[in-house]
This record gives structure tokens, sequence and C-alpha cells, in this order.
């Protein structure tokens, strides 16, 4: 993206709104699925997470790279009667780690709010500068 | 001390760099890279003219603004934050062209009120 008019900014700071909001969902989608225990292919749900990218090596917005799925081991939960269970009674649960979930939400809810305060600023300073006009 | 000439000269240049640059001031009558050449005079018609091809601008990213918010609200597109961008767009040009309409009023007052 090339940034040499005066929108740069704020198509910017959209674009880090745009790509927090994904996060935000992807994070969602994490703790409502903590106890899950079929995705409906015979296995707990994976994970996810949103991945970024930047659009440009020079100065540039941020968009959706892609949504991966976290690789690491299922929790192993002692539940005799759950219909999901092995003959041991173990039932595998989700990778998610609530607290985990809790500080990536609050981190993307900061980042978002940089972004808005950018944008803010941003617009600010525009008046300041459209002042010099009167 | 400072050397004013210098310094006035180096915004000069800066302005018309930037009025060559704009979209908005190419094709009327006010030309700033031709000032230095030939001393091209624009009257007050051409600027005028110059602010005029900017409100066709100005118009559509209202109209984007206005379209963004119609399929907001009529669940047509669900994304917010093209809402806000395109309002911001359309609000940050709207003020840019009330201030230098302000400024072109301002100066015509300021002619028509000379004493001859």
């Amino acid at each position: 993206m090339e940034v040499s008019n005066t929108f740069g900014p704020i198509d910017i700071a959209i674009s880090g709104m745009r790509a927090q909001n994904k996060q935000m969902e992807a994070i969602t989608s994490n703790a409502i699925n903590i106890h899950t225990t079929d995705n409906g292919r015979g296995e707990p749900y994976r994970r996810i997470e949103a991945i970024f990218k930047a659009d440009d090596d020079d100065i540039s917005g941020v968009s959706l790279d892609k949504i991966a799925k976290d690789t690491s081991d299922f929790y192993k939960v002692l539940k005799p009667g759950h219909p999901d269970a092995d003959e041991n009674g173990y039932v595998m649960m989700p990778n998610v780690d609530l607290a985990t979930e809790m500080i990536n939400l609050k981190s993307a809810t900061r980042a978002y709010q940089a972004n808005v305060a950018i944008l803010k600023r941003y617009q600010k300073m525009v008046e300041t500068t459209l002042e010099l006009l009167r | 001390m400072i050397n004013i000439n210098n310094n006035v000269s180096g915004s000069l240049n800066a302005i018309k760099g930037f009025l060559e640059h704009s979209p908005t001031s190419s094709g009327t009558g006010f030309k700033a890279s031709e000032v230095g050449a030939e001393k091209q005079k624009s009257d007050f018609a051409d600027t005028v003219n110059a602010v005029g091809k900017y409100l066709t601008k100005v118009d559509d990213l209202q109209q984007s603004s206005d379209m963004s918010m119609k399929d907001l609200l009529s669940g047509k597109n669900e994304d917010i934050t093209s809402v806000v961008s395109a309002v911001a767009k359309a609000d940050m040009s709207f003020k840019l062209l009330v201030g230098v309409r302000n400024k072109l009023i301002e100066a015509y007052k300021q002619t028509m009120n000379m004493p001859l």
C-alpha cells in the first residue's frame, strides 16, 4: 500500500482495527469451544489463532494472513461418564487455556484501542492543520 | 540570523511542488508550474473553478460514506470499520473544503471592501 495521500493513516488504522477484530473472533471461538469434545470429525476442537501479515515491507497496513491451528497436544481429562470417553474413562479436551485466551483478548482490545486512538489523533492533526486557513 | 528570503522561497517551492502534484490544480488556469516561467496570471474565477473541481471529489466521498452507512443499516454490509473509514474521509475532505471556501470568501470580501 502506497501512502502518499492524506488518507493513508486512516486506511492503515482501519486495517489494524479490522485485523484485531479478526483476532477477537478467533479468541471468542476458542473461548466458547473450550469444552467442545467433538468438532464433527471425531476430534476435540483445536485452538485457532489469527496470523497477520504486513501488506508491504514499506509503510503499510496489516491484513489477515491465515487462521492457523494450534498443533499442541489436547488435554486429557478423566471423565468416565462422558459419551466421548475412551475405555479408561479419559476424554480428550481442546487445547484451549482460558487464561491464555483472556490475555490475548486483553492485548487484542488494547491494540484495537491503539488504532482508534491513532485515528482520532490523526483527525485532530488534520484539523489543526486546517486551522491555519483561518 | 535567519535568512528570511531563503525561508520564504523554500516554502514557496514546497507549495509549488505540492500544487504540481496535487490532482485538483491540474487543467485549470491556476498552474503553479508556469508561475515562475512566464508569470501567467490567474484570476479569481480560475481559483473558484479549481475549488469547484475539488467539490466533486468531496461529493464522491460524501456519497460513498452515505452508501456505506445505508448498507450497514440495511444489513447488506456488516463491517462497521469501513463505515468509520468512509465517514472519516468524508469529514476530513469536507472540513478542508469549508476552510478553503471561507478563505476564498474572505479574500473576495476584502477585495470588495478595498477603498478606491
